[in-house]
């Protein structure tokens, strides 16, 4: 899909930035605008996974366990084996969780959400027992911490990171075969296979990139964090499906571009940063993000779905 | 006949879903005691109607009198405590309750307020009723465990729970055995003794002779033949009243035969599980496979497409493939247009140009990369040889008529790298008139070019523009294989079975 003029989210998202910065005390500031990208990075690279998943019609509910899971195995397998090999080996955990669900959705045939939210609560589950329910410190290190610290060229490497990820996301869904094939699979399942697509594969494929995406935001969030922590990022789905909705990806699938996702991270680390600035309880980010996701999925609606929807509750 | 007799009367009956017309001037009148059989293809506007009459849907225009009084349903339910009773194809009972909850539904749904509709009806009367329909089950009984004919009569026994005037029976056989059927046709001849209505819809012309009196039949959503005595008319006749006149161009004759390309051996319908049905189409042929519906052709094409599932051998210019293996078969070069557009067809939410890639990709892409411009100046000489209108490749599929979504179906199967053979189901079905000779003349170039064509339509006409030769279907089998020149008699007949042994 090629979009020809800026999709609705942008100009949300811009209002909310001139919002922020003409209310918001210390908004506008070169270290706070960092830091509101710093939380959007990581956001935005498992947005990019959410966001395929959401494109063949599913939902993945498991990437904030299998974030968790991740960095405890890092944090466990760490003494042994160095940090890279440790941050690499937290990252496998979550590309094979993202396999296990695509092979359940695309070659079983079982509901996205069922399949994740099993995978969630088995991920979830094991970080806990790994590490008996408390977090695990890592021994500090500078290959550690350097995908949450580092800098390139002056440019944290996160945010590098988050750019990179948007722009292997777009190559994907614009001008790869099998991105291609996301949307048909998306659009419409029974058509895809009836034109001669392997639907099973291609999903177990877009859930396995998905997991990929994830996992580069699974090793910046461990190395942040420093530490195992079964508990670590409980609201990460939710703020991924957040995004993509606010962005104005359908849930039903077959359609979306990069620029909606970017968009709706921006928007939703800008609404958790004005919480935190104005002194809101932390609270609050749930409930307003909760609202955005309300709005903007009802104002995306056209106004002919809302009158044909207006006049089935009547009858 | 005197107008007191008419139990339901429907006239002028108009009704528009978007750029469909479903029905355009649909007429029906039925008389109390007796059974009204309504005939109709698929698309005549049959089931339109039958929503109408039990409140599912609204009409445009139109009028419905009950018992000579103007009526108008906003639901269901208005339409159920009006007297009119549907029984359906789909059993719309509650297996996980028992016979006597289930008698009671309707009394439920009738309570005014939270709780007052909350009691179960008097068990003698339940019992009266299930007397009334020859059923002796216990009430106590959940309905889970009566067989599907038991069922089918519990629902009928249900409508005895109002004041039924008009009962309509939408193809209450298709779940049951012959023996349940009989069953139930007894108890709607008794129903009708005592004054009610009933309105019969099935697709088999032997339960069709033996219960109804009357008979309306839908075409195009006019009535063709309103409200006359069955038995006046063979099957003939209403087979061709469903279909439709003739147009009596045809197509080029075939001087030799050519070598086979799609060949299928030992198909077996559901219901016939002996002996197995063989169909070969040769290159450069069209054959049509005619057969009303429900006679099996849609699911024998679907098969020879690798799309249905199933026994038999399939393979295609000297490749076997599995039956159901539908992206081997592709592979192979079959393309497939599927019967419902919508449903297994079209991606609406795509552009009309990647709705016709999709079965290119693996041309226009090198080493997973697609190359835009390759996309555009593959696809599009095909989109403006169809007359897509608006030609704009671009927009999505959404936003197409049903005749040009169905020409990037169309274009689809001629983007398909390799094509040796195209199965199309219905091909113009829902289509306008512009639009299918579009179609039909790519048909014709496409068996022209060599390629082995197999249309399957329940359109005689057509069939008759079209095909090089027909195989005509019923009961799941091929029953009859019938030259060019057969002429339109012949095929009306075998496709109804009036001359099968």
């Amino acid at each position: 899909m090629r979009i020809k003029r800026p999709p609705a989210v942008a100009l949300v998202c811009l209002g909310l930035f001139l919002l922020c910065c003409l209310l918001v005390p210390r908004f506008a500031t070169f270290g706070n605008i960092e830091n509101v990208l710093r939380v959007a990075a990581i956001l935005c690279i498992v947005a990019c996974g959410q966001a395929i998943v959401i494109i063949l019609g599913g939902i993945e509910f498991s990437f904030g366990a299998s974030v968790a899971l991740a960095s405890v195995v890092t944090v466990t397998v760490l003494p042994t084996t160095g940090p890279i090999a440790g941050l690499a080996a937290g990252g496998a955990c979550v590309i094979g969780i993202g396999a296990a669900n695509g092979w359940l959705v695309g070659r079983m045939g079982l509901p996205p959400v069922i399949v994740t939210l099993g995978t969630l609560m088995m991920a979830s589950g094991t970080a806990a027992w790994l590490v008996g329910g408390l977090p695990l410190d890592a021994p500090p290190s500078a290959a550690f911490s350097w995908p949450a610290r580092g800098r390139v060229l002056g440019m944290p490497v996160s945010i590098l990171a988050a750019m990179l990820a948007c722009l292997a996301l777009h190559l994907l869904l614009a001008h790869s075969r099998i991105g291609r094939l996301w949307y048909h699979v998306g659009a419409n399942p029974l058509a895809a296979r009836l034109a001669g697509i392997d639907v099973a594969r291609i999903t177990l494929l877009g859930y396995v990139v998905a997991g990929a995406f994830c996992a580069v935001g699974a090793i910046i969030l461990t190395s942040r964090v420093a530490s195992g922590q079964p508990a670590l990022a409980p609201n990460l789905p939710f703020e991924t499906i957040a995004a993509c909705a606010i962005g104005g990806l359908p849930l039903s699938g077959g359609r979306g571009h990069v620029l909606q996702v970017v968009f709706g991270v921006l928007t939703v680390a800008m609404l958790n940063n004005a919480v935190v600035l104005i002194n809101l309880p932390v609270a609050w980010q749930l409930v307003l993000l909760g609202l955005a996701v309300l709005a903007s999925v009802g104002l995306q609606k056209d106004w002919a779905a809302l009158k044909r929807l207006a006049g089935r509750t009547a009858r | 006949m005197p107008a007191s007799d008419e139990a339901l009367l429907a006239t002028g009956i108009a009704k528009t879903y978007g750029a469909t017309c479903a029905l355009r001037d649909a007429r029906l009148t039925l008389r109390r005691g007796r059974v009204h059989a309504l005939l109709g293809e698929n698309g005549a506007g049959k089931s339109t109607l039958v929503k109408i009459l039990v409140g599912a849907v609204t009409p445009d225009a139109g009028r419905l009198d009950l018992d000579g009084a103007a009526a108008a349903f906003g639901s269901v339910t208005q339409a159920i405590h009006a007297g009119i009773v549907p029984i359906h194809q789909h059993l719309s009972l509650f297996p996980e309750l028992s016979v006597h909850e289930n008698l009671s539904a309707f009394a439920l749904a009738g309570g005014s307020g939270l709780w007052a509709g909350w009691r179960l009806v008097d068990p003698s009367r339940a019992r009266g009723w299930l007397a009334e329909v020859g059923l002796d089950v216990d009430l106590a009984a959940p309905l889970g465990t009566l067989s599907l004919g038991e069922r089918q009569l519990v629902e009928v026994a249900r409508a005895l729970s109002l004041d039924c005037r008009v009962l309509v029976l939408d193809e209450p056989t298709a779940a049951l055995n012959a023996g349940e059927a009989d069953r139930l046709f007894a108890v709607v001849r008794r129903l009708c003794a005592n004054g009610t209505a009933a309105l019969f819809i099935s697709h088999r012309f032997d339960e069709i002779e033996a219960l109804a009196d009357d008979v309306t039949v839908l075409r195009d959503g006019r009535t063709v033949i309103d409200a006359a005595l069955i038995r006046r008319h063979s099957r003939e006749e209403l087979t061709h009243a469903m279909l439709g006149a003739g147009v009596e161009a045809r197509p080029e004759r075939l001087c030799a035969r050519a070598e086979p390309v799609l060949v299928g051996r030992g198909f077996a319908g559901r219901r016939d599980a002996s002996g197995g049905t063989d169909v070969t189409v040769h290159a450069g042929e069209i054959v049509g496979l005619a057969g009303l519906i429900g006679s099996g052709a849609l699911t024998l094409a679907a098969w020879l497409a690798g799309a249905q599932a199933g026994a038999g051998e399939l393979s295609v210019a000297g490749h076997g493939f599995i039956p159901g293996d539908r992206r081997r078969a592709a592979a192979l070069g079959i393309a497939y247009v599927p019967a419902d557009r919508h449903a297994e067809g079209l991606f609406a939410r795509l552009s009309a140009r990647r709705n016709v890639s999709v079965s290119a990709l693996g041309h226009l892409a090198r080493l997973g990369w697609l190359r835009a411009s390759q996309e555009a100046e593959r696809i599009d000489p095909l989109l403006r040889r169809l007359k897509l209108h608006p030609a704009q490749p671009e927009a999505e599929a959404a936003t197409f008529s049903g005749g040009n979504q169905q020409k990037l179906l169309i274009a689809r199967c001629l983007a398909l790298p390799g094509l040796k053979a195209m199965v199309l189901l219905e091909p113009t079905r829902g289509v306008d008139v512009a639009a299918r000779s579009v179609i039909h003349d790519a048909i014709r170039e496409a068996a022209a070019a060599g390629l082995a064509v197999l249309v399957a339509t329940s359109d005689l006409d057509e069939l008759m523009v079209l095909a090089h030769r027909y195989l005509v279907v019923r009961d799941n089998r091929l029953a009859a294989e019938l030259p060019q020149d057969a002429p339109r008699a012949a095929l009306l007949s075998a496709l109804s079975g009036s001359m099968a042994a």
